[in-house]
């Protein structure tokens, strides 16, 4: 799954690579500049030493200096290798010079005539340019032979190439970049899979409410670590209590319409009784609290159950009882209703719900229908997300049909709650509100048989 | 015709009772499900109205035990669950109609007819027999198209062997069907009907099958 900015996964993914991005060449550039010290410091050393020994070995003996007996570093011997020796007299122009063979005919540059201050040992340092333009590191000693401060003094050079500290120092550095960009991706992929590992219980979080949204399980099942325990039994409680609620919503209504239709019944089959104008208008004014009863409790039963997540109602569970009873109900008309509804057909809400819609509809079609009433359930698979595949349910009857004149008043009547009124007409506003509810809809047309046909979108699980 | 009504309310009980008498019907009731079933187990209704809401016992329970005991009389259910799950479980547990309150009497009485003929096997809502001819919506008796004058337990009678027409009905069947449970089943009231009946009618209608009881026929008598 491709991750999105405004994550967790990208949030704790975005801060480690940032810091893996800022330290790690940070590291790299102390490391170098270790190294590179460490590398100068011990070429230096060298040179310090060739230069000790030379001086120790041409300037004790003799009245001039001798060119060391010792080789020391064969490439002194190397011509133009870019390791010098070279003695001058300071004192005497005139005095002879001694050079390494290696320098040829070139000479070398004194750092004390360059006016190099010496280090604490009386050594002065310098970098310059050797005769091939090569760039080089001079260490200069001054010293008289034998040691003796009377005596003339000398001018002890000793040259070592710096192309070679170069060349140590970017091998070293390309390794280092090498092993810090491979230490780099690796902390970057650790992270990736860190924060993918650790983030895999909300993933199961996310599975699990979509099964309960989809009516395959009730509550937030399997172990999660310890952070999130708590935050699945919380949503599990919630889910539980609003269930709870709806459910104990429903029972109140269905108690208050027990309770208020019997009085109801009495008191208008006794006004019919009366046969004066009293016991007209008690029947009259008792039909109205009738129709209104029935039709606020049809709409708190509707209210009661607004969303309520993880009801799925399979719906040829629900047709098969209705399609059994109806005809029964209206064995006076001998009426024949055919249903085609596929066995994976799932509505997305409650179950007396969609009884309701289907029990109106029907009920309808058999009151109006000659002999047929026809049903069919499809469930539209053409949009891909699982979240918008819809039912269409048609139910036409081959009795007289409306005009179009008539549908467009039932359709107006069902769409405006409170100009309804209640018990009245075709029944169908509590179907049309019933499927407005669950963001579906409930048009009126004409049946292949001429009656009227009734097509319902619902939501599909 | 005899009726059983079940319904706990007392004054929708009252209501049922009278409306129903006054059409013709002999009419028993019960105030909770614990009598109503007994009643309807032992007794031999033409048609029952059923509550389901009813104290000790409910009306669901009650009808599952009466059918489960083969008590084949039609029963409309008549209540305030107004569901179609509801619906659907009265008329699965064996409910014949079922009607929910608040109602027009009217419309029950006609539900009541209807279910009434149906079981006796007649398809229209006139019952005819050679000249005679029973209106079940008017609860009027015409014979060759001139009215006939007659009192309650006149009409029941006639309206019964009507319903029941070419077949034999026993004298116990008749004060069974005709008569609440407290009438007293010695006296000879139906043969004092069924002679004045034959004085309304023309008199070959109704035969004595001796030993047997009576049948309504427009054939010619056997035996």
């Amino acid at each position: 799954m491709p991750m999105r900015f405004n994550s967790l996964a990208f949030r704790l993914f975005a801060t480690a690579a940032a810091w893996t991005l800022v330290v790690l060449p940070l590291a790299g550039l102390i490391i170098y500049g270790l190294y590179r010290d460490d590398v100068q410091a011990s070429f230096d050393g060298q040179l310090r030493k060739l230069v000790n020994a030379i001086t120790v070995d041409s300037m004790s003996l003799g009245s001039v200096p001798e060119a060391p007996a010792n080789l020391y570093e064969p490439l002194f011997e190397v011509t133009h290798s870019g390791w010098y020796w070279q003695i001058t007299p300071l004192d005497e122009p005139e005095a002879h010079k001694l050079v390494s063979p290696s320098l040829a005919t070139a000479s070398l540059p004194s750092p004390a005539a360059k006016n190099v201050a010496p280090d604490p040992s009386g050594a002065r340092w310098m970098d310059v340019m050797g005769p091939k333009g090569e760039p080089l590191r001079v260490v200069e000693v001054i010293d008289t032979l034998g040691h003796d401060p009377d005596k003339p003094r000398y001018s002890i050079v000793v040259a070592g190439p710096l192309d070679w500290l170069e060349y140590l120092v970017s091998n070293f550095r390309n390794r280092l970049t090498t092993a810090l960009a491979l230490a780099g991706i690796g902390l970057v992929a650790v992270t990736l899979f860190q924060v993918r590992f650790g983030l895999l219980p909300l993933r199961r979080i996310e599975r699990g409410l979509a099964n309960i949204r989809s009516g395959e399980a009730d509550t937030l099942q399997g172990e999660l670590p310890a952070e999130i325990e708590p935050l699945q039994f919380e949503l599990n409680e919630l889910i539980r209590s609003n269930q709870e609620i709806v459910d104990r919503a429903r029972r109140h209504v269905g108690n208050l319409a027990h309770a208020l239709k019997t009085p109801l019944a009495v008191i208008t089959n006794e006004a019919r009784e009366e046969k004066g104008g009293f016991g007209a208008k008690v029947a009259k004014q008792a039909q109205i609290m009738s129709d209104n009863v029935s039709h606020y409790l049809d709409r708190a039963r509707m209210a009661a159950r607004v969303n309520v997540i993880g009801r799925v109602t399979p719906v040829a569970p629900v047709i098969g009882p209705l399609v059994r009873t109806l005809p029964r109900i209206h064995h006076e008309k001998n009426v024949e209703i055919s249903s085609e509804c596929p066995p994976d057909a799932y509505f997305r809400g409650e179950r007396q719900d969609l009884e309701e819609m289907l029990g109106n509809l029907l009920d309808n079609a058999c009151k109006w229908a000659r002999r047929n009433v026809d049903l069919s359930v499809e469930v539209s698979s053409d949009s891909g997300s699982a979240h918008r595949r819809r039912l269409t349910i048609r139910v036409s009857d081959d009795g007289p049909g409306v005009s179009e004149e008539q549908r467009a008043t039932i359709a107006k009547r069902g769409m405006r709650l409170d100009e309804t009124k209640a018990g009245s007409g075709l029944g169908l506003s509590i179907v049309t509100d019933l499927a407005q509810s669950y963001g579906g809809t409930c048009e009126l047309g004409r049946g292949p048989k001429g009656g009227l046909s009734v097509c319902l979108q619902l939501p599909a699980a | 015709m005899r009726v059983l009504v079940v319904e706990d309310d007392k004054d929708l009980k009252r209501q049922l009772v009278a409306a129903l008498s006054d059409s013709g019907y002999a009419v028993d009731s019960a105030g909770d499900g614990e009598e109503g079933y007994f009643l309807g187990d032992t007794e031999p209704y033409d048609i029952v109205i059923l509550d389901l809401g009813l104290p000790k016992m409910d009306g669901i329970s009650i009808l599952e035990l009466w059918r489960r005991s083969d008590r084949k009389m039609p029963v409309i259910i008549l209540t305030a669950r107004d569901r179609w799950s509801d619906k659907v479980a009265g008329m699965d547990a064996g409910a014949d109609d079922y009607l929910a309150k608040p109602f027009h009497m009217e419309e029950l009485l006609a539900r009541v007819r209807a279910q009434v003929r149906r079981a006796s096997g007649h398809a229209k809502s006139e019952i005819e027999c050679g000249p005679l001819m029973l209106d079940t919506k008017t609860a009027r008796v015409t014979c060759a198209g001139q009215e006939i004058k007659l009192t309650s337990h006149e009409y029941r009678l006639l309206a019964y062997l009507m319903h029941h027409n070419g077949r034999v009905v026993s004298r116990t069947e008749l004060v069974e069907h005709l008569y609440e449970q407290d009438f007293d089943r010695d006296s000879n009231t139906i043969e004092v009907f069924i002679g004045r009946l034959r004085k309304k009618i023309p008199v070959d209608l109704i035969q004595t099958v001796r030993g047997l009881g009576y049948r309504l026929s427009d054939e010619p008598e056997q035996g």
